[in-house]
């Protein structure tokens, strides 16, 4: 298992299937991930924000209500060391304080009040490069620092406003923190799930390879091998099914097909050899004049070879789909009418009584001379099967879609195990005399009319075979 | 009969030989071919009445040639041989110029009965008489009757059918396919003696005690209506 995890990986559908997976996973999470960001980022700058606002605006607020004298400076300069020192934060790094907040004051006199880093040139030329709008914080780049300030401006009369600048520090460093750790677990996250997905994807994919090794295995000679079906119902269970199911049917019909070729093989063997010791007993026999009898019997040994051979082709053909069926409006009254016609004295001379019943004008859409074949085989069928005194009843409906044709008799119907596979080929009675194709060629015939033939038994003993063709369409007799 | 002549085209030498020879024995001149490369030059002379194509020959398919002649204006009826049975082919052989399908095996005495069919059709004989006679037998072709010794047959309308075929093919073997399908119209093949009741049905009403027997029984192939 191990070493097939590993064998040639590139070339299999499990890792491009888990690429694709890990890729569609980590550009997920990381898109996920920027929108936490931003929220993150937006609600620690809303709380800088909000203290560099609300202290902007104190300070301005001195700033107008104190007279401009000679103590102005001082008393603002005072005011606002106490709030540079209201962050906590910064406090607790000492002396950096002076580095991390600024205040700045301008007015129509210069210079303007500055406290904060130096050199403040630097810090006024970008605040003045900025254009602040009163109110609103931004994020401003100074010369020679990494980390940007944030700034808000504010107040003003008489021409003075009020720069507060916080450095933006703390929130970059937790941003920074949340990027990295991000990127430590995503990187884990990634990992792990191309793992997880190549080795499950592996695994389902290997079912599948699994399948193909068994069918590959599975030749002509090895027909009985089966995929293994797991008890679960997903995809791969029902392909491993379907295949099976498709075996089963792969099987029955080479089994079919070896029985037909065994039946033929059988049923031709044995003519051949009587035909041949028949003749061969003929030519030993110095009597010249006794060969017209086994020449006449080898000819009609011949002809039920010939028979034999054509109702098998014929099957095929049929079984096969190739039948070429001409399609007429047929009266089937008057076509089954001439077949009875027909055996009625065969069946007069074996005595059997052949009752009949039939509606007129039952129309059938089908190939008279396929018909003709359906019918004669059938009556053959009860005159080789019924012993002397018994009765066929055969009668003929007009029903809403089907002309339905019934051959009943109280003879020895069929053996429940004859009666299941009666249309099979090559499936006869013990007492048959016939090749056991008969039945196989009506009911292929049938149904390549789109009808249906069955097989029953009738109450009382005997047995009724009931066929049903499609009914024929007046309208369409042009 | 005896200046009719047919050209055989059949690579098969068994089969070849046993159509010369039978057709011989019919009063035909028989001319024969191995391949279509040899047939077709002489059916280019068109000095043939009618031909047997086998369609299973080496050098090309049957229907080929057939077609080929027709349509290099060979009018002459075509009967096609062949081992292939489906009724697709058939149907193809026939679109394409053949006149008369018989597939293999077959029985002589259909071959010939297709073949003098054919030639019915492509030389006009004189028209049959209404009234036909085989010894003491007569048939009234107008009023449907048969008599014996001049005495009325009492035969049922399918009866009269099935000896008036006997009695066209007077003298000639048909089998019980011919019966069916000439007398029944129906292409089947019982597996039950159902032919052979009718005849013996027939024969009871002509061939009645103290007569000269007329329909006789040739075993394997079929019936014939004949003198002794």
């Amino acid at each position: 298992m191990f070493s097939n995890f590993l064998r040639g990986p590139r070339d299999t559908a499990a890792w491009r299937l888990s690429i694709w997976t890990t890729l569609a996973f980590a550009v997920g999470t990381a898109l996920a991930f920027l929108v936490i960001y931003l929220l993150v980022e937006n609600s620690v700058r809303e709380r800088t924000d909000a203290w560099l606002s609300g202290e902007a605006e104190v300070l301005s607020n001195v700033a107008m209500n104190t007279p401009q004298d000679s103590l102005y400076n001082r008393i603002v300069e005072e005011v606002a060391e106490l709030a540079t020192r209201e962050i906590p934060a910064e406090n607790s790094e000492n002396g950096q304080n002076q580095k991390s907040i600024f205040f700045a004051e301008t007015a129509e006199r210069q210079p303007p009040l500055w406290i904060g880093p130096e050199p403040r040139k630097a810090f006024l030329t970008a605040i003045d490069r900025a254009h602040l709008t009163p109110g609103m914080p931004q994020s401003i780049y100074v010369n020679d620092f990494p980390i940007p300030f944030r700034v808000v401006a504010s107040g003003k009369e008489r021409g003075t406003l009020v720069y507060l600048g916080l450095i933006d520090r703390s929130a970059i460093s937790l941003l920074d923190k949340l990027v990295h750790r991000f990127l430590e677990v995503w990187a884990g996250m990634v990992l792990l799930g191309f793992v997880i997905s190549y080795a499950s994807a592996h695994r389902t994919l290997s079912r599948i390879e699994r399948i193909a090794e068994t069918v590959a295995r599975i030749g002509s000679n090895d027909l009985g091998s089966r995929l293994p079906e797991a008890g679960n119902s997903d995809e791969i269970s029902r392909l491993s099914r379907t295949f099976n199911h498709m075996l089963d049917r792969i099987q029955a019909s080479v089994n079919q097909v070896r029985t037909v070729t065994d039946s033929v093989a059988h049923d031709l063997k044995s003519p051949v050899t009587w035909i041949r010791g028949r003749l061969e007993a003929t030519l030993s026999d110095d009597d010249d004049t006794s060969w017209r009898e086994p020449v006449a019997e080898a000819i009609e040994g011949l002809d039920q070879m010939a028979e034999l051979l054509n109702t098998t082709l014929d099957l095929a053909e049929a079984a096969g789909g190739a039948l070429h069926i001409e399609r007429a409006l047929i009266d089937m009254t008057s076509l089954v009418r001439q077949l009875i016609d027909l055996y009625q004295p065969v069946f007069a001379e074996r005595q059997i009584a052949l009752e009949t019943e039939f509606h007129e004008d039952v129309t059938v859409d089908g190939d008279v001379a396929f018909l003709n074949r359906v019918l004669g085989n059938l009556l053959d069928n009860e005159l080789n099967h019924l012993p002397k005194a018994c009765h066929v009843y055969i009668t003929l409906k007009q029903l809403d879609e089907f002309a339905e044709l019934k051959i009943e008799d109280d003879g020895p119907g069929f053996s429940p195990d004859l009666r299941q596979r009666a249309f099979d080929r090559f499936v006869k009675g013990k007492q048959s005399a016939g090749h056991g194709l008969g039945l196989a060629f009506v009911h292929a015939i049938v149904r390549a009319h789109g009808g249906d033939v069955s097989i029953s038994d009738r109450p009382g003993g005997g047995a009724v075979i009931v066929l049903s063709l499609p009914r024929g369409n007046k309208d369409r007799r042009s | 009969m005896t200046s009719v002549r047919l050209l055989v085209v059949e690579d098969d030498i068994a089969i070849q030989r046993l159509l010369i020879r039978a057709l011989k024995e019919a009063g035909y001149q028989v001319d024969t071919a191995d391949t279509a490369a040899a047939a077709e030059p002489l059916i280019m002379k068109g000095v043939h009445d009618a031909y047997i194509i086998d369609l299973g020959l080496p050098d090309g398919d049957g229907l080929e040639l057939i077609q080929r002649c027709r349509t290099q204006g060979s009018t002459a009826p075509v009967l096609i041989l062949s081992a292939r049975r489906s009724v697709n082919e058939r149907v193809r052989g026939l679109e394409q110029g053949g006149d008369d399908y018989l597939t293999k095996p077959f029985a002589l005495a259909e071959l010939l009965a297709r073949l003098r069919n054919l030639l019915r059709h492509a030389v006009p004989i004189p028209k049959e008489s209404l009234r036909l006679r085989v010894g003491d037998l007569q048939l009234d072709l107008v009023r449907r009757e048969a008599y014996r010794n001049s005495q009325p047959l009492r035969l049922t309308p399918q009866e009269f059918v099935l000896l008036e075929y006997l009695y066209r093919n007077a003298g000639r073997v048909v089998t019980r396919a011919m019966i069916l399908k000439n007398v029944w119209q129906m292409r089947i093949d019982p597996a039950t003696n159902v032919v052979d009741v009718h005849i013996y049905r027939l024969r009871n009403k002509v061939d009645s005690e103290g007569d000269q027997p007329l329909i006789h029984t040739i075993r394997g192939v079929g019936y014939v209506l004949k003198l002794p």
